[in-house]
């Protein structure tokens, strides 16, 4: 395998249709931008640009075939390049960016773009797309009716029973998760918001309310990998990428994400998103301490006090105490998503895998301003999606 | 509730009806999905069993998951009984298609219960919210989830005992 570099990296500022950020503009629109922006960041014209990784969406574009990689080359240029276009729910950004990676780690191409771009539907995302009765997906929102936010809603309603978190620290979350959004110039939100303001939103499913779970945004990002011998030729800022790793769930999840499964004898964990993080940490040699800060997926607060403790950030249970004592801040000493996070930015859902990669890039060149992470060295990056899927990548100075 | 509603119509269920011209007609009870419960005789969720390792799958599932099982043998297996609820959250909101419901849309709890039977289930509650808590003891029930062209349409829920 060779060492591959992440040599630029481009977003387009996340929004909601119809606002002055995206207003109408279409996916195809919002990843030209991004793209663009990221080879200027690394110095690479479109011509010297070997294969595209893309998150194929079900929402917007690829011509409803998921052919997302395809709309980027026929609008930017048709070299007559390979195109990947890969789908994994809200972790095809992230599976876009580890066959990338795969693919220059093992000397296939030099130079590859990974790209993921949204232009959301209103409201919940609905999770069955299909109404078949073989689809345990369709069953459960017909039979039962439990869309994503009911979901955390019964992670987060246990985690109180288990740990004694309080309504009051899940707003916290989101507190600081806004706070760290404020001058983030790609952010959707970037205003500071109070525990008042959190604990007076409605709930959407109790306990989590209406600020603490991200709702759907519009959004691209894109980032131009490279093997690291020949990155020296092109005038980008490299950073290493220490590892790529992608998982599927696995039987001991006991989580309830079907209609039923077997009754566990000890904790339920997201095998899934446990799985590629240890593999990803296993794979760049680093370990969970060794990690300067962490770009995790949190579609709602709880997250960020339950990914930091199953992968072994800090204890069981302990999270809620760093969160309390600023130790999740970009200054503390277990900073999470200093990004701002899912919940500033709203989910352009196959974009995010890509976009962390990016924020973690800046991060680690320095280039975060006031969101910087003081020294930050090593950056971890996961993303989850629908089907048990989850990816993780591990960037390093 | 089986007892209540043992009337058949055409191979369905009559649950409350209704009194239209001054004479009693009967709303038809049908499943929201066929063939993956039961009502009449007690409430069970239609699964499968591996007879190797005894692990419980709803809905049946081709092969034992298990990675540590030695063989992989299925047996058809209705689940019915009693659990505790190991959480809980509430639908606040109407969820998307394909999700159904009766209008005005009225939130419901939704219990995640392990099952004495082995099985950890995901489904509405019956119950109101205030009274529901993690580690109640619960039962399986069959009840209306949404009415469409004179019909009740039904599925597996939750009631607490």
């Amino acid at each position: 395998m060779r060492e591959v570099s992440v040599l630029g990296v481009g977003v387009h500022r996340f929004g909601k249709t119809g606002d002055d950020i995206v207003g109408t503009k279409s996916v195809t629109e919002l990843c030209r931008h991004a793209v663009q922006m990221a080879l200027k960041d690394a110095g690479v014209s479109w011509r010297q640009i070997e294969a595209v990784a893309a998150a194929s969406s079900r929402f917007s574009g690829g011509k409803g075939w998921g052919l997302n990689g395809n709309d980027i080359v026929e609008d930017i240029g048709s070299t007559g390049i390979p195109v990947y276009n890969l789908s994994a729910g809200c972790a095809a950004g992230g599976n876009a960016f580890n066959v990338g990676y795969s693919l220059v780690a093992g000397g296939v191409y030099d130079v590859v773009l990974v790209v993921g771009g949204e232009v959301m539907p209103k409201g919940m995302i609905q999770t069955s797309g299909v109404e078949e009765a073989t689809d345990p997906e369709f069953l459960r929102q017909r039979c039962v009716g439990m869309p994503g936010p009911s979901f955390w809603a019964t992670l987060a309603r246990r985690r109180m029973f288990d740990h004694g978190t309080t309504e009051e620290q899940y707003a916290r979350v989101t507190v600081k998760a806004r706070k760290c959004s404020v001058g983030n110039p790609f952010a959707r939100f970037q205003k500071e918001i109070s525990v008042a303001d959190v604990l007076a939103s409605p709930y959407v499913s109790n306990p989590l309310r209406l600020f603490e779970i991200c709702p759907v945004s519009n959004g691209a990002a894109a980032v131009v990998i490279c093997s690291a011998a020949k990155a020296r030729q092109f005038s980008g800022k490299p950073v290493t990428v220490a590892s790529s790793a992608v998982a599927t769930l696995d039987f001991s999840d006991a989580l309830p994400r079907g209609l039923a499964g077997p009754v566990p004898a000890g904790p339920s964990f997201h095998t899934e998103a446990k799985s590629a993080v240890l593999r990803a940490f296993e794979r760049a040699g680093v370990g969970p301490r060794d990690v300067s800060f962490t770009e995790l997926q949190d579609n709602t607060c709880y997250y960020e006090l339950a990914f930091p403790e199953e992968w072994g950030l800090c204890e069981p249970g302990e999270a809620q105490m760093l969160l309390d004592s600023g130790q999740t801040t970009p200054v503390g000493c277990m900073p999470i998503n200093p990004s701002g996070g899912f919940v500033s930015f709203g989910e352009a859902t196959t974009a995010m895998g890509v976009w962390q990669i990016a924020e973690l890039t800046w991060q680690l060149r320095g280039q975060a301003g006031g969101r910087q992470v003081p020294d930050a060295k090593v950056g971890l990056a996961q993303s989850n999606g629908l089907g048990g899927n989850a990816t993780a990548a591990i960037l390093k100075r | 509730m089986a007892e209540k509603r043992s009337n058949e119509v055409d191979g369905a269920f009559v649950e409350e009806g209704s009194v239209a011209g001054g004479s009693f007609v009967p709303t038809v009870r049908v499943p929201a999905i066929p063939g993956l419960f039961l009502e009449e005789g007690g409430a069970r969720v239609l699964g499968n069993r591996c007879v190797s390792c005894g692990t419980p799958y709803f809905p049946k599932a081709a092969e034992c998951h298990n990675p540590h099982c030695g063989e992989s043998r299925m047996e058809d297996c209705a689940f019915g009984g009693k659990g505790v609820v190991w959480s809980y959250s509430v639908a606040d909101f109407p969820p998307p298609p394909p999700h159904k419901f009766d209008k005005p849309f009225k939130p419901y709890v939704i219990g995640v219960i392990d099952m004495d039977n082995g099985l950890r289930m995901v489904g509405q509650m019956v119950d109101p919210l205030e009274s529901v808590r993690v580690g109640a003891q619960v039962e399986l029930v069959v009840d209306t989830l949404y009415h469409e062209e004179g019909k009740a349409y039904t599925s597996w829920k939750f009631k607490l005992v």
